[in-house]
């Protein structure tokens, strides 16, 4: 069976021996880390039978015996469906939902109980206001708050689970009906969003990018919004209005965020590029981190076993597991 | 009935009540120390002391029946300077606000936050990204917490970290039922045990013969390699030298701090919380004793306190009592 690691995640030497090592069955592998070097991906897609990657271009070179593509991300949107043969199994990875919960209810503590200014503040300048001495200001808890989470899949519910346990009250909207409501005690449609917003205290986005959730929270809902609500955003930036999130933030429209996902990322010629072309790293009210919240230990060896699970249950003719959509 | 409001806390405490305490009842508001020189008259025929202490060279109170303390420690209070059969009562609406602040700063020590977040806000590093192919970080699913000292606060945090799949053990004074969020109860005695065990040890307990010191150089010895450690107790609890030694050698994976060996005065506004410089150190997180400081917890706090006064008024039996002078 000829396996290809091709692209710049699947290939990753971390990845894809890390996943050669757990596979129990006989493979056939193949590693391209550059997609760039068409010389090389020729031969890479033409016999494999199974590809791990999280992109798939539209130019890409014939797959004739592709059956099975294994993305080693969550988000499928890197890769262009259309382009793919027939009866193609594109499988995506979980295990990363604990992890992403973890920091979702990590930076909405941090937001509300303004953990960072306050903690700079005194390892700076030795700053006791709102402590030790007693008075001074008061900062906030999540304790009662309404968190509504847009997208209710698998991070939605661990989040909820969470957030429950804090005594919050967990409302989410989701494109498709949800039997199971889990820990929320309301689940909106998420054509009828605009009802939720106005409830929220924390609105957490923890759902795909797609058709119906491109720019989904635009300039008008960010308005819906209480002027005190914090944003968590773990899902993909482009569900949020860049400029319009921008200026919310930046004139306290609302109250704060926390950005793990971005309009612009790093690449060779820019490593260290800037997250945005509009500058959220001088907002006080904002927490930024480099699309790590899933770059736990734990959720990685849960991926990279579920990837390597995956491969094993193909040879073995077993059915698959996170299967998203058969071409 | 008189009731006497005493220092900055007591004063905003009032305000927040006044419109809950009973009609007859007639209140003294000194802001001490700026009104040191109201306090002999106020205190002389004063039924209740709304504060939070009571000095041994303060003016005659002979009066005192109820002592309401506007926190939870009641160490300020000079009982032999309290008037016999005085009913000492202490305040909470603190422990679920300080519960959140333990499991946050478990998470943001676990994921590293305030150094990932920091870079990438400073300089754009994208270095612990998985576009980058970033060094992953840890998670606090699958650990181990162990509680210093499980009473109000320590309940609340069980509860909490509990969802997030963390194994919970617990070690208190006097003996415990099991709970169900927790996995075992030691007593304090068997703290050795317990410690080896744990990937992050938060401190709840309160300051007394048997917690003073208890987290010496030995037991900080004791715990695992890269553990995290959470104090929201009090800094005696802790050995500072061998605590900032632990941290600054990387014994110890980092700290989240927010009580202190040593606290501001008057005359030292921003006075160091100790004589080491653990605010150098990248890996502890530093607050100023604030973790219960929400506007959640004032609410419920004053809640109590009118209650409480408003109870000893009509006669009826009192909450919180801590002790009688």
């Amino acid at each position: 069976m000829k396996v290809s690691f091709v692209g710049n995640f699947g290939a990753r030497p971390e990845v894809a021996k890390t996943i050669l090592g757990k596979v129990m069955e006989k493979i056939e592998p193949t590693i391209l880390f550059d997609i760039g070097d068409t010389q090389r991906l020729i031969p890479a897609l033409a016999d494999a039978e199974i590809v791990v990657s999280h992109i798939w271009k539209k130019d890409f070179p014939e797959a004739p015996h592709l059956k099975f593509l294994q993305s080693p991300a969550a988000g499928l949107d890197l890769i262009d469906l259309p382009s793919l043969r027939r009866g193609v199994t594109v499988c995506n990875v979980d295990g990363h939902e604990q992890a992403i919960a973890e920091y979702c209810l990590m930076t909405m503590l941090a937001l509300s109980h303004k953990l960072v200014d306050i903690a700079t503040a005194f390892k700076e300048s030795s700053n006791w206001s709102g402590g030790g001495a007693g008075g001074g200001p008061l900062h906030g808890e999540i304790l009662g708050q309404t968190v509504g989470i847009i997208g209710y899949g698998k991070i939605g519910r661990e989040v909820a689970k969470r957030a429950a346990s804090f005594g919050c009250t967990v409302v989410a909207a989701n494109r498709s009906p949800v039997a199971d409501k889990g820990d929320a005690t309301e689940i909106y449609p998420l054509v009828e969003l605009d009802r939720m917003l106005p409830r929220c205290d924390v609105v957490v986005i923890a759902a795909g990018l797609g058709p119906e959730t491109r720019n989904l929270i635009d300039a008008g809902r960010l308005a819906l919004m209480k002027p005190t609500a914090l944003l968590v955003n773990i899902g993909r930036a482009l569900i949020i209005d860049e400029e319009a999130v921008f200026n919310a933030l930046k004139d306290n429209k609302i109250g704060g965020a926390a950005l793990d996902v971005w309009w612009r990322y790093p690449s060779p010629a820019e490593p260290n590029a800037r997250p945005s072309n509009f500058a959220f790293h001088e907002l006080p009210n904002v927490l930024m981190t480099p699309h790590c919240s899933s770059a736990t230990d734990g959720a990685r060896d849960r991926r990279l076993s579920g990837i390597a699970g995956n491969i094993d249950r193909y040879v073995r003719g077993e059915t698959l597991r996170n299967v998203v959509l058969t071409t | 009935m008189k009731a006497l409001f005493l220092g900055n806390v007591a004063v905003d405490t009032y305000e927040g009540i006044k419109g809950e305490l009973p009609s007859a009842l007639e209140c003294a508001i000194v802001n001490d120390p700026v009104d040191r020189s109201l306090l002999p008259g106020a205190a002389a025929d004063a039924d209740i002391l709304v504060s939070n202490r009571w000095l041994a060279d303060f003016p005659p109170a002979p009066k005192f029946r109820l002592v309401q303390s506007v926190a939870t420690g009641v160490e300020l209070f000079h009982m032999a300077s309290l008037p016999k059969g005085c009913a000492v009562c202490n305040a909470f609406g603190h422990e679920t606000a300080i519960a959140e602040y333990v499991v946050m700063a478990m998470l943001a020590l676990h994921h590293r936050f305030f150094q990932i977040s920091g870079e990438f806000r400073e300089r754009g590093s994208w270095a612990t990204s998985w576009v980058q192919s970033g060094v992953p970080h840890g998670e606090v699913r699958g650990t181990t917490l162990g509680i210093v000292g499980y009473g109000r606060v320590g309940r609340e945090v069980a509860r909490r970290a509990a969802p997030f799949g963390c194994h919970i053990l617990a070690a208190n004074r006097s003996p415990r039922d099991k709970d169900g969020d927790v996995e075992r109860i030691y007593p304090m005695t068997a703290l050795d045990e317990m410690l080896p065990q744990c990937d992050t040890v938060a401190i709840c307990t309160a300051l007394g013969p048997e917690t003073m010191g208890l987290i010496d150089a030995r037991r900080l010895g004791m715990m695992k390699p890269g553990a995290f450690l959470i104090n929201i107790a009090r800094g005696q609890v802790i050995d500072e030298d061998p605590l900032f030694a632990a941290l600054s050698g990387g014994r110890l994976g980092g700290a989240a701090i927010d009580v202190w060996w040593q606290y501001p005065s008057p005359t030292e506004p921003n006075r160091r919380g100790s004589g080491q410089p653990f605010h150098e150190l990248p890996n502890v997180i530093v607050t100023p004793h604030n973790s219960g400081w929400t506007g959640g917890m004032v609410r419920r706090r004053w809640d109590e306190i009118a209650d409480n006064i408003g109870r000893f008024c009509r006669g009826d039996s009192l909450i919180n009592l801590v002790t009688t002078s």
